[in-house]
Formats: structure tokens, C-alpha cells, sequence
């Protein structure tokens, strides 16, 4: 599997949408959206949990190339809280449920659309990497700190 | 961005890359961003799923190497 390439991050973008899915970018991919210089590899994708955005998601996964057994469409339809795809195109995390976020409803409210893309507000991306308390985000969180700074001083123009 | 606007917080060198980054199109940014490394154990399976967000914590801190930093601190 190589890199996950800009024009299968519009694929994503484009088949959820069609779908109608309710998602939100998160974590370093959702930061690197909103301009975060830094490396990840692959894409968290924070998900509304319910049975029709789940059966949604699943329809858009496999248009884009996700080989979903039954038994793992049904995992994705449930809405478990963490769900990791690594049997398509490029890799996939799903969240239902991020540490350090009350609701989808709220992230949703607060998220900002880069280019079609829609991603959390930086203040929540922090949120959760913060609740995380994970040894490699206790290394990026002050950097991701500074990068929110800058990004709320530059649109507040 | 003006001197006048910049965070004083804000190392100079982060700074720089952050303005750097801002100047980059999306794709370009998301280019120089996606590398693909393989982290052993947790690419080692092309499905796994789990119940609750502390399942998963527990398991990538009884399965996954320290190195990879999925360990809670």
C-alpha cells in the first residue's frame, strides 16, 4: 500500500457526501487540513452514530474500494466506537466516539469546511488528542498548540 | 500575517512553518503530510474493531510496542 494520495482523500470526500454521511475529519489528518504542517498516515474520520449514517458510511466505503465483509459492514452499521480499516485503497480509522468530545452534534456545530472537506474545529481536534494522554500526542500537543494559535490569530482577520 | 498579529507565543521556526504551509496549495500540503510506514502488530490485521474507545487504548498498550507511543502516559 503506498501513501494516501490527495485525490483519494477527495474520493472520501465525494462518496461520503453523495452518501449523505455525517462525518468530520479529526485528529492529525483533520489538522493537517486546516494547514498543520506535519506527517501522518493515514485519516480519522470522527462519524455520527446512528443505524442510517452507519448503513450510509458502509455504502460509501465500498464504492471507494473497501473490501467489507457482512459480518464487518454490520460492525460499521452498529457504530462501535473505533473501527480500522486497512483493507482498501489507503488506511482508515473510524471514531464514534473520540475521547475529550461531548457530542457529534457540538463537533458538527463548531466544524469548518476546508475545500469541501469537513473538519473539526481545532480547539476539538486538541480536545481529543488531549484526553487521548498518549505518550506520541504528549509530543505533538505543543506544537499542535502553537499551530492553533496562529490558525485562530490568521481568521480572526 | 503583520508582526502585529503573530501569537508571541509562537516559536519563530514553528512560525515559519506554519506561514510556509499556509502559502502551500491543499494537495501540495497534503502530499508533503502522508507517509506510509509500517508500524508492526497494529498493520498487521485489515479490520479490527472495538466496543468502546478504552478497549482499544487497552489493547494497543497490551499489544503494540512502547516505541510506537499508543501507550497512555
Amino acid at each position: 500500500m503506498g501513501a494516501f494520495e490527495y485525490r483519494q482523500a477527495e474520493e472520501v470526500r465525494d462518496a461520503l457526501a453523495h452518501h449523505g454521511v455525517r462525518y468530520l475529519f479529526i485528529g492529525k489528518s483533520g489538522a493537517i487540513l486546516l494547514g498543520f504542517p506535519d506527517t501522518t498516515q493515514d485519516a480519522d474520520l470522527f462519524v455520527e452514530k446512528s443505524p442510517a449514517n452507519g448503513a450510509a458510511l458502509v455504502a460509501a466505503l465500498r464504492e471507494i474500494g473497501f473490501a467489507l465483509s457482512e459480518p464487518q459492514a454490520n460492525e460499521i452499521r452498529r457504530g462501535k466506537d473505533f473501527v480500522q480499516l486497512k483493507n482498501g485503497p489507503f488506511d482508515l480509522d473510524l471514531v464514534f466516539a473520540p475521547d475529550g468530545l461531548e457530542s457529534f452534534a457540538e463537533a458538527w456545530q463548531r466544524r469548518i469546511e476546508v475545500e469541501g472537506f469537513p473538519v473539526c474545529h481545532i480547539d476539538d481536534i486538541i480536545a481529543s488528542k488531549a484526553a487521548t494522554n498518549r505518550v506520541k500526542d504528549r509530543e505533538s500537543l505543543p506544537r499542535l498548540r502553537s499551530f492553533r494559535d496562529y490558525w485562530l490569530a490568521k481568521h480572526r482577520r | 500575517m503583520t508582526s502585529s498579529e503573530v501569537p508571541r507565543n509562537v516559536p519563530a521556526d514553528w512560525l515559519e512553518e506554519f506561514e510556509a504551509a499556509a502559502r502551500r496549495p491543499l494537495p501540495l500540503r497534503w502530499r508533503y503530510a502522508m507517509i506510509h510506514t509500517y508500524k508492526p502488530v497494529l498493520d498487521d490485521a485489515s479490520f479490527r474493531s472495538f466496543d468502546t474507545m478504552e478497549d482499544y487504548r487497552r489493547w494497543c498498550e497490551q499489544n503494540l510496542p512502547d516505541w510506537l507511543g499508543y501507550g497512555r502516559l
